[in-house]
C-alpha cells in the first residue's frame, strides 16, 4: 500500500461518525481548556486522558490529538482579549493581538489568527505525511545503539533549548531518568527503588506525575495570579480587510514554513517558533513601528507558526518515537497506556490507527476553524467563569485520572506530591520539559543502552564503531556545547525576555 | 537558575539543590546494593548508578554556583507574594489530601460532594444555589457520565453509594 492509500484508508476510518464525534469532543474541549486561564496545553491533555481511557485505541488518540491542537488554539482568545497567554506560544500574540483589541479590532485579530493556524496546520499535516513514511523507513534501519544515541540527542535538544539553564536541564533530565527507574527492572526482573511499597512495583504513573506537576501546580499557581477583565471589543467583524488581508498573506505563509520546520527540531518549544515568525515579520516590514501597536501580521505570523509546530511537532513522535515537548511527551504518555510504541515500528505493526491518526489532524483543523470563527463570542464569554469553578473542574478531573488508571489511591498521594514540586520548580523557575521527557524516555533509552552493551559483551566501543551512532553522539555534543555558549540570536533572546 | 536576583530566589535554589542531592546520593548508595554489571553485560543498578552519580556532580556544581551568585538587595521576588493565597493554596492541598484518604472507604460521590464545597470555599466562592449545584454535579454527575457512560473505575464506598 502507498502513502496515498494508507492516507485514503485513514481518512475513511478518521470520517466515522464515532471518531469524527470524538475530533469534535477533543477540539471543544482542547478550545475550552486553552481559553480557560491557567490551563495549558500540557496539563489540558493531561487531565482529560481518564476519558479516553475505555475508548478503542484509534479514538482515543485522536481525540487527545484534537484536545492537544484545540489548546493551541483557545491560548488566543485569552492573549488577544485579556492580554494573558493561555499557553506559552501566545505570549508573542498577546503584543499586537491586545492593541489591536483595544483598537475595537478583537474579531479581526481572532480571527486571522484562526485562519492563519488553519492554513499553519493544513499545510504541516500535509508536510506530515510526505516526510513521515520515508523518515520511518530510515529509522527502521536504526539497531539499539542509533536508538540510544538518537534518544540522547532528544533529550539534549530539549535540555539546552527549552530553558534557561544548560546544568538545572541537564539536572532535571537526569532526575527525569532516575524516577523512571523506580519499580521492577525490566530486563532483570530485580526490584529498584520501591522501598518495600508494593504500588511501585510497576513504577511511578506518568500519569499521576504528569497530573500533579502540570494539572495541580498549575491550579496553585493560578490561585496566587491576578485575575485580569476581558476587554470590550467587536467580535462581530471576524475577516480582515482588503489591506489587513494583503499585509496577513506573506506573514501567514513565512509563520507557517518557521513553525513546520523549527516544529521537526525536539527540544524547541511551542514559543520558540512563534518569537522567530514575529521577530522575522518586524524585519521583513517597511513599516516595523507598527509593531506593538496592532500591526495585524504580528498576529498572523505567530498564529501560523503555532499550529504549524504543533502538528510538525508530531513526526519526530510518530516517526521515531522522540517527543518533541511536554504535551507530546503526555501524547506519547497516552500511546504507551494504549499498548502503543509511538516510534517507526508503529507505521508497520499499526498503520491503520497511525493513518487515522493523521488524517484526523485534517479533519481537526477544518472542526477548529469552523468552531472558531463563529463562536468567538461564546469562547469569549466563557473568560468570565469564576476561576474557583475551573479550579474544582480541573481537580476533579486531575483526582479521577490519577486513580482510575491503577485504581490506586496511592497514585492519587503521588500527583498532590509533584504538585507540591512542580509549584515549588515553577516558582524558582527550574524547568520541568526535562524532568517530563527523561522520565517517558527512561525505560527505552535504558533498554537500548543495556541492549547495546549486551550486543557488544560489554564494550562500549559499540557506540563509536557505528557511523550514524557515532554521528548522533557528536550531535548531542554539538548542542550541549551551543546550549553552553548560548548560542540562539541575541534579538530572539531579547523578544524572548520581553 | 539566578544569575542575578532577591535572596528569596537565591535562597529557594539553594533548597531545591539541597532536596535534589538529598535524592541523588541515597539513591547512588541504594544502587551500589544492585549489581552493576552480570554475565550478559550491564547489570540493574548499572544506569541507575551512573544516572545518580551524574545527578549528584551536577546538584552540587548549581548548589555551588547559585551559593556564589550575589543576591541583590533592592530587586526582591517574592516567592510567597500574598498570604491569603498561600492559605487559600495550603487549604486545597489539604483538602486533596482528605479526599485521598476517603476516596475509597467513603467513594467517589460521597468524597467529592464535601470536597467540592470545600475547595469552593476555600476559593472565595459565595453564591449557595452554585456551589450546592456545582457539588452536586462533579460529584453524583461527573459519576454517573464516568462510572456508567465512559466505564472509568471509580470507587463505591462503604454505604453503597
Amino acid at each position: 500500500m502507498d502513502t496515498f492509500a494508507h492516507l485514503m484508508a485513514g481518512l475513511t476510518a478518521a470520517l466515522s461518525l464515532q471518531n469524527l464525534a470524538f475530533a469534535l469532543i477533543g477540539c471543544i474541549l482542547g478550545t475550552l481548556i486553552g481559553v480557560l486561564p491557567g490551563l495549558g496545553p500540557a496539563a489540558g491533555t493531561a487531565i482529560l486522558i481518564p476519558l479516553t481511557f475505555k475508548l478503542d485505541p484509534t479514538g482515543a488518540l485522536i481525540m487527545l490529538s484534537a484536545i492537544y491542537y484545540g489548546a493551541m488554539y483557545g491560548g488566543t482568545v485569552t492573549s488577544v482579549l485579556i492580554n494573558v497567554p493561555g499557553e506559552a506560544a501566545s505570549v508573542v500574540t498577546c503584543i499586537d493581538g491586545y492593541e489591536m483589541a483595544k483598537q475595537g479590532r478583537g474579531g479581526t485579530a481572532l480571527g486571522i489568527a484562526a485562519i492563519g493556524s488553519f492554513v499553519g496546520g493544513i499545510f504541516a499535516t500535509i508536510a506530515l505525511v510526505v516526510v513521515a513514511p520515508p523518515l520511518a523507513q530510515v529509522a527502521l534501519r536504526f539497531g539499539p545503539p542509533e536508538f540510544f544515541a538518537l534518544m540522547l540527542v532528544g533529550l539534549c535538544l530539549i535540555t539546552g533549548l527549552g530553558g534557561r539553564s544548560l546544568l538545572a536541564g541537564l539536572t532535571m533530565a537526569v532526575l527525569g531518568l532516575l524516577i523512571a527507574m523506580i519499580g521492577i527492572d525490566p530486563v532483570r526482573g530485580a526490584p529498584r527503588f520501591t522501598l518495600g511499597i508494593p504500588s511501585l512495583y510497576d513504577g511511578l504513573g506518568f500519569i499521576p506525575v504528569v497530573m500533579g506537576l502540570f494539572g495541580v501546580a498549575e491550579i496553585l499557581l493560578g490561585i496566587q495570579q491576578p485575575h485580569r477583565q476581558v476587554i470590550k471589543t467587536d467580535l462581530a467583524s471576524l475577516l480582515p480587510s482588503r489591506e489587513e488581508w494583503r499585509r496577513s498573506i506573506g506573514a501567514i505563509g513565512r509563520g507557517t514554513g518557521i513553525g513546520f520546520f523549527l516544529g521537526l527540531i525536539p527540544g524547541v518549544g511551542a514559543i520558540i517558533p512563534t518569537f522567530v515568525a514575529y521577530v522575522v515579520e518586524k524585519r521583513l516590514s517597511k513599516t516595523p513601528e507598527r509593531f506593538g501597536h496592532g500591526a495585524i501580521e504580528g498576529v498572523a505570523a505567530p498564529e501560523s507558526a503555532n499550529n504549524a509546530y504543533a502538528n510538525a511537532a508530531m513526526i519526530p513522535l510518530l516517526t521515531l518515537g522522540i517527543p518533541s515537548s511536554p504535551t507530546i511527551a503526555v501524547l506519547m504518555g497516552a500511546f504507551i497506556i494504549n499498548g502503543l510504541t509511538p516510534g517507526p515500528f508503529l507505521f508497520q505493526e499499526r498503520p491503520d490507527l497511525v493513518w487515522a491518526v493523521i488524517a484526523s489532524f485534517f479533519l481537526g483543523n477544518i472542526l477548529l476553524l469552523i468552531l472558531n470563527l463563529p463562536f468567538v463570542g461564546l469562547w469569549a464569554r466563557i473568560l468570565h467563569l469564576p476561576y474557583a469553578y475551573v479550579c474544582v473542574g480541573t481537580l476533579l478531573f486531575c483526582v479521577i485520572g490519577a486513580y482510575s488508571l491503577q485504581q490506586n489511591v496511592f497514585d492519587i498521594g503521588v500527583m498532590i506530591a509533584c504538585g507540591i514540586i512542580g509549584y515549588g520548580m515553577r516558582k524558582i523557575d527550574m524547568p520541568i520539559a526535562p524532568l517530563v521527557l527523561g522520565l517517558i524516555l527512561g525505560p527505552f533509552l535504558e533498554k537500548s543502552l543495556r541492549t547495546s552493551l549486551e550486543m557488544s559483551a560489554g564494550d562500549f566501543s559499540i557506540f563509536f564503531t557505528r557511523p550514524l551512532c557515532l554521528t548522533l553522539l557528536v550531535l548531542a555534543g554539538i548542542v550541549l556545547v551551543a546550549s553552553a555558549l548560548r548560542l540562539p540570536p541575541r534579538e530572539l533572546r531579547e523578544e524572548s525576555a520581553t | 537558575m539566578p544569575t542575578s536576583g532577591s535572596k528569596a530566589l537565591k535562597l529557594g535554589w539553594q533548597v531545591a539543590c539541597l532536596c535534589l542531592l538529598g535524592i541523588f546520593v541515597p539513591a547512588l548508595v541504594t544502587s551500589l546494593g544492585y549489581s552493576l554489571t552480570d554475565a550478559l553485560g550491564p547489570g540493574p543498578g548499572f544506569f541507575p548508578f551512573w544516572l545518580s552519580l551524574i545527578g549528584a556532580v551536577l546538584s552540587a556544581a548549581i548548589l555551588v554556583q547559585v551559593t556564589l551568585v550575589k543576591a541583590a538587595e533592592g530587586n526582591a521576588i517574592s516567592l510567597a507574594p500574598d498570604w491569603r493565597m498561600v492559605l487559600q493554596a495550603i487549604g486545597v492541598l489539604i483538602a486533596l489530601a482528605a479526599a485521598a484518604a476517603l476516596f475509597e472507604s467513603l467513594g467517589y460521590r460521597l468524597t467529592m460532594l464535601p470536597f467540592i464545597v470545600g475547595v469552593l470555599l476555600i476559593l472565595g466562592a459565595r453564591s449557595p444555589i452554585a456551589i450546592a449545584l456545582t457539588a452536586l454535579a462533579g460529584s453524583f454527575g461527573v459519576f454517573h457520565v464516568f462510572y456508567y457512560w465512559l466505564k472509568v473505575p471509580l470507587p463505591i464506598g462503604a454505604f453503597g453509594v
